[in-house]
């Protein structure tokens, strides 16, 4: 049995050997890996390989060399290269495994062997992630001595990246062996695979965009409520000082009014209006969110698989030590003219990643793990069910 | 060849059949019958071989024993499992018609990998694959991909690859499809070795020469049932005669008048009736014998040369030119295509105006 499953990866890899575009990625993946180690940060600033990058004003006690190659290599490494270009090389490679595997004088030769047709077919499958596995991990080893040397980290947990992407790639490859299975054509296990991958991002961009106007709003009525709040306190004081001053205190325990606000600053009206507005704003929001919150519980989040290497790679203080923003940070301004309040795009930002890194893991892996198990479950019934 | 390569083929618990079917049957999408109850038995250690025309259902058959098709109905064993298990086909060497070994891989990556498939350990692939490219003449070329092979090549490999398990059946699906008369020869010493080693070869093939070279056994399968079976003798019995040519048409319509007092022409005989010249027909010895006359030769249904005698005086005293006088066996060809044509183009065959009845008889005769 065993005997069996290392012939098949053994046979994988003669295969992807024997591939130009294989060592192609791997080239380009050390290009990647040697663009970001020829960038450096020190207390004076930027520089590549030799030459000071002076326009850009950030030096070492803002971004820790460290945390630079970490987010250099979550955002460019994994995000753009890996997750992006690699994984349409990958996709390009192995599209044909399963057509070609059940194509005409080949299939013949593994069927014919005492080795089941679910096993077979599963074993083969899984080979073909092997070109994600072998990609990403060198990859990912050639990261680690980069953010080790360069940054003076050594990040064991940069290897999680290797299980992610392979877990990411495996959805996609999973939607592409079960088209595969059933057209036996390269070409449309491909195209399809890439159709299916582009209305996921779709998915997710809607999710992002839906998740960008809910935040704001939610932090914008936050901000007019504290800026309520604290009028509310000075009014309060200020009535309690004026009926004291008259002889005609306020009973114990007075909370001025919305109205008592208003009437001592008018402008205050607009704030009360616009908080109205917001929250009048998140309710028409509440069904779309729902809607695409469920839709993507049924398709597999590609863009969160990845997106949980960043979470447990670079934590949420981190993300505020970036991003300049503490507890001591001052009320955000209210224009007087409008009641409009002037958020920060990095506040907003945060929350975001808040909200997406509320989201289970289990969510996140478990019910994409079930698609990918379904779509499988279905290509591999058809696949023992045919006759070949 | 050492003996541990291919080592005596192993008893399969008591039965004489390596193969043993009692019905196999396939119907395609619901409608096409290519398979109609095949009967079938494949005796321990012969070469047996599997013919008929195209469309006839052997790729099929083939492909049920080592479930790669699932058959619609099927009850019969090989090396006494059932067909369709799994497990036997450890103890079965194959190679698939228009086979295709992935290009990337050389000869002996070929034979490790699917020895490997075939569960046979890494020591004795290792010891093995030397030995079977030198068994096929491919010694030269283990380490020369397989993309680079001609077809020949591509075939020797392929059989050195169905013999990587050192099977008790081995099963080849047109194993000389495009390899040289020098090739051939070399693959039915290879089939004469594994017979004499005890192992039983299945051999499916169209190239009917061939198979009457090497086979003990033949089935002939027509529309998806098993016309003739048996061994070649089996089946020629009763259709060995003496041939008697004669010079020119004319004495063959003089021996046609000369014969009534010693054959009892059928009415048949007038079946051609729109070419004057044509004289046919059949008839009895006063001794049991038949004889036919078809043109100017004339066959008579004995291994005996003493009954012939009386005959070539009847016709030399009746002013015949004999051109020649020879023994004929009929080929396999000639059995297959009478097996296609029901009859008729093999000497003495009943010729039957209903080929598929004929056939149908012939298939629940079966085996003998």
């Amino acid at each position: 049995m065993i005997t069996q499953t290392i012939a098949l990866f053994v046979d994988a890899y003669r295969e992807l050997n024997a591939k130009k575009l294989f060592w192609i990625t791997m080239l380009l993946s050390g290009l990647v890996v040697l663009i970001y180690a020829a960038i450096g940060i020190d207390e004076e600033g930027v520089s590549i390989l030799w030459f000071r990058i002076g326009f850009i004003p950030v030096t070492s006690e803002q971004i820790p060399p460290a945390m630079l190659y970490k987010s250099l290599f979550v955002n460019l490494g994994l995000g753009i290269w890996l997750t992006w270009i690699a994984t349409v090389l990958a996709l390009i490679s192995t599209a044909g495994i399963i057509p070609e595997m059940i194509s005409g004088g080949s299939i013949e030769m593994l069927l014919s062997k005492p080795i089941s047709r679910t096993r077979l077919f599963l074993t083969k499958y899984a080979t073909g992630l092997l070109f994600a596995g072998l990609q990403v991990a060198a990859f990912t080893t050639a990261s680690f001595l980069v953010i080790g040397i360069r940054g003076g980290a050594w990040e064991p947990g940069l290897f999680l990246a290797i299980p992610l992407v392979v877990v990411f790639f495996s959805y996609l490859f999973g939607v592409c062996a079960l088209v595969g299975v059933l057209t036996r054509s390269t070409i449309a296990a491909l195209l399809l695979t890439l159709l299916f991958w582009f209305m996921c991002f779709v998915l997710n961009f809607g999710d992002a965009i839906v998740m960008g106007i809910r935040v704001s709003n939610e932090a914008r009525v936050d901000a007019y409520t504290t800026s309520i709040e604290t009028k509310r306190a000075d009014t309060t004081k200020i009535l309690t000082a004026r009926h004291t001053n008259q002889g005609d205190p306020l009973p114990a325990g007075y909370v001025a009014t919305d109205e008592d606000i208003i009437g001592l600053t008018p402008w205050a009206s607009l704030v009360f209006e616009q908080r109205t507005k917001s929250e009048e704003m998140l309710d028409a929001l509440r069904p779309w969110a729902r809607g695409v919150y469920m839709a993507k519980t049924v398709i597999p989040k590609t863009g969160e698989t990845i997106g949980l290497l960043e979470r447990w790679l670079i934590s949420m203080a981190d993300l505020k030590t970036a991003n300049q923003i503490d507890e001591t940070h001052e009320a955000p301004k209210i224009d007087k003219d409008t009641g409009e309040i002037e958020m920060e795009d990095s506040e907003v930002s945060l929350r975001a990643q808040e909200v997406i890194r509320s989201r289970p893991v289990w969510w996140v892996l478990g019910t994409s793990l079930l698609f990918e198990g379904v779509v499988l479950g279905i290509a591999a019934l058809v696949f023992r069910r045919r006759d070949h | 060849m050492s003996d541990q390569t291919l080592a005596p083929a192993r008893a399969s618990g008591g039965s004489e059949w390596a193969i043993d079917l009692a019905a196999v049957g396939k119907i395609y999408k619901g409608k096409i019958h290519a398979l109609k109850g095949i009967q079938m038995r494949v005796r321990e250690g012969e070469v047996f071989g599997l013919l008929g025309p195209n469309g006839a259902g052997k790729s099929t058959l083939v492909k049920i024993l080592m479930t790669v098709i699932r058959p619609s109905q099927c009850k019969g064993t090989m090396l006494g499992e059932p067909v369709g298990s799994k497990h036997v086909l450890r103890r079965i060497g194959y190679l698939p018609e228009h086979h295709r070994f992935p290009g990337y891989l050389t000869g002996a990556q070929v034979l490790d990998f699917y020895a490997a498939l075939n569960e046979v350990p890494r020591s004795v692939r290792k010891a093995r694959i030397p030995e079977l490219l030198e068994l096929v003449g491919m010694q030269d070329w283990g380490t020369t991909r397989v993309s680079r092979y001609s077809k020949g090549m591509r075939q020797r490999v392929g059989i050195a690859q169905a013999l990587m398990n050192d099977p008790d059946i081995v099963l080849l699906d047109e194993p000389t499809d495009g390899v040289d008369p020098v090739g051939r020869r070399d693959i039915r010493e290879i089939l004469a070795e594994l017979k004499r080693r005890g192992k039983t070869v299945f051999l499916n093939s169209h190239l009917l020469s061939e198979l009457e070279m090497v086979c003990d056994r033949v089935s002939i399968l027509v529309h998806g049932e098993v016309a003739r079976q048996g061994t070649i003798d089996e089946l020629t019995a009763g259709q060995e005669c003496y041939e008697i040519e004669l010079a020119g048409e004319e004495s063959a319509k003089q021996l046609a008048a000369s014969l009534p007092g010693m054959v009892r022409f059928d009415e048949t005989g007038a079946e051609n009736a729109g070419l004057a010249k044509r004289v046919g027909g059949r008839g009895e010895l006063a001794t049991g014998e038949w004889v036919e006359v078809d043109h100017a030769m004339l066959r008579v249904g004995t291994t005996d040369a003493a009954a012939v005698q009386p005959i070539i005086d009847k016709v030399r005293a009746h002013g015949g030119v004999i051109k020649s006088i020879r023994p004929k066996r009929p080929s396999l060809e000639d059995l297959f295509m009478a097996a296609v044509d029901g009859g008729g183009a093999a000497p003495g065959a009943k010729s039957s105006k209903n080929p598929k009845r004929d056939m149908k008889a012939a298939a629940k005769g079966g085996d003998s």
